[in-house]
């Protein structure tokens, strides 16, 4: 399979929208049916707006938030938008060229791409608490910034690996959605 | 078939895997490890300030064992350290040609941390030039500035082409802000030193040194002070004395005298011109090696 890089990038985008709770913005991405999934540190809990890529808000709620692994999980009545394809990204390999999508410092639909760094825990040492530290990550060589939380990053392919939570020493963090994959399961059952 | 973004990210993460053959992770510092290269067999050369001890020093491997290195010699100047490991534990770097690299030639940076897979950082070459001295006073055949994040841990790790060859040792120390190499050549060079000596010798005159103009435009260095029993001394340089020349060249400025000292002069004696008292005056210097101060 072959895909230009736009087109990638334009389906993945169609699948990015705005979560908006209080004075903050973050970012959120199709999981399924009316549902979207963001970052616990972005929608807390409770009613939250919901912005989708052609400019309509809709009113949203926080079915659950996991503020160890931060994740939130939306409910969005009417949302009529595809769900992410996914890739598990135990199979990525460094060095392949990963894209996160997401509304850095309110930049709409803004594009950064890098390179996979590495996937799992970071090393002992690394300027970051140890929880944090010892939890799985898919950590990038790209830059993102305030506002990219619980957007997406994906790959070449524009399958999504993981959710764009937080920097360290400049290296992007993003939770592997195999991780997100299991909390919704955890929480559906 | 034509290039896609897929096939691209496949030769990326090819020369990832492919450069991180020779490429481990090295123990010589509290907490967190810093990379090296398998250089040629049985060397591992990483960058000089990773290495914060000298004794008790592992090294990861790419299949995950670790095992002893010894620590055969470190020059903080070119910021370069070289450890030994048993033979025939790797294959050696593929080792390409930095001097070929211009601005926009995209690069690797790769790294290893502890017992895990490799680690990359992708960029662009920022800017490309000749030699120039580091503020440690190491001499560097080439100066190559990426744009690339050299992220905690990736410090002595290599700079590697989309082909998987290496171009050089990347350091954190030699310029902070930005992501520098150390090419190829000077690495070899200061390794086959490091083997032999331990340390790079470089020339030591004795003397402290400032420019200074004479009316007629034409300049050279007032000797501020002399080192007793310093090459200088010996050759009866005398504070005062204006040096104009030496080893036939002209010199107006403490790096031109720098340049002169950094090659294998240690040993050799050179012709020196100085002005003493309105006279000129020439002297045999005797080059000796520069003190090394404890670390």
């Amino acid at each position: 399979m072959s895909t230009p890089p736009y087109e990638a990038a334009a389906w993945v985008k169609d699948c990015v929208v705005e979560v908006h709770q209080g004075a903050g913005t973050g970012s959120g991405l199709t999981w399924g049916f009316d549902v979207v999934v963001t970052n616990a540190h972005v929608a807390r809990a409770g009613k939250v707006a919901v912005r989708l890529p052609d400019g309509q808000v809709r009113e949203a709620w926080v079915r659950f938030a996991d503020r160890e692994r931060d994740i939130a999980v939306l409910d969005v009545p009417r949302l009529g938008l595809p769900a992410v394809m996914r890739r598990d990204p135990a199979e990525l390999r460094p060095g392949e060229v990963l894209f996160a999508i997401g509304h850095p410092l309110g930049v709409r639909h803004a594009m950064s791409s890098g390179i996979l760094h590495a996937v799992g825990p970071l090393p002992d040492g690394y300027p970051v608490p140890a929880p944090l530290r010892r939890l799985a990550w898919v950590q990038a060589d790209l830059r993102l910034a305030p506002g990219n939380s619980g957007g997406p990053i994906a790959d070449a392919e524009g399958r999504v690996v993981g959710v764009s939570t937080m920097i360290a020493g400049g290296l992007a963090l993003a939770v592997p959605i195999t991780a997100v994959e299991a909390l919704v399961r955890a929480r559906a059952a | 078939m034509p290039a896609t973004l897929s096939t691209f990210s496949d030769q990326l993460a090819d020369a990832v895997e492919r450069g991180a053959r020779s490429v481990v992770s090295v123990h010589a510092r509290p907490r967190l490890p810093s990379t090296g290269v398998h250089w040629r067999d049985g060397v591992v050369v990483t960058t000089e300030a990773t290495v914060r001890r000298d004794d008790n020093i592992t090294v990861t491997l790419p299949d995950g064992r670790r095992i002893p290195a010894q620590l055969k010699g470190r020059d903080p100047g070119t910021d370069l350290a070289v450890l030994s490991i048993p033979t025939s534990q790797l294959p050696a770097a593929t080792l390409g040609d930095p001097a070929a690299l211009r601005p926009g030639h995209l690069v690797l940076a790769l790294g290893r941390t502890g017992d895990s897979g490799p680690r990359a950082a992708f960029g662009a070459v920022s800017a490309t030039g000749g030699k120039w001295r580091s503020w440690k006073g190491g001499e560097i055949d080439l100066w190559i500035q990426s744009d690339l994040t050299i992220y905690p841990g990736l410090g002595g790790g290599p700079l590697v082409s989309p082909d998987a060859a290496i171009l050089g040792i990347n350091s954190g120390g030699l310029s902070r802000p930005l992501a520098t190499t150390i090419p190829v050549s000077t690495v070899e060079r200061v390794v086959t030193q490091l083997l032999t000596k331990g340390y790079v010798a470089r020339g030591w005159l004795g003397a402290a040194m400032q420019p200074v103009r004479f009316s007629d435009q034409h300049g050279g260095l007032v000797i501020l002070s002399v080192e007793p029993d310093g090459p200088a001394a010996l050759a009866g340089l005398m504070v005062g004395d204006v040096i104009t020349s030496l080893d036939g060249h002209a010199v107006e400025h403490p790096d031109q005298v720098l340049e002169l000292l950094g090659g294998d002069v240690v040993g050799r004696t050179l012709k020196v011109e100085v002005v003493r008292g309105g006279k000129q005056v020439g002297a045999d210097l005797l080059i000796g090696e520069r003190p090394r101060r404890a670390r």
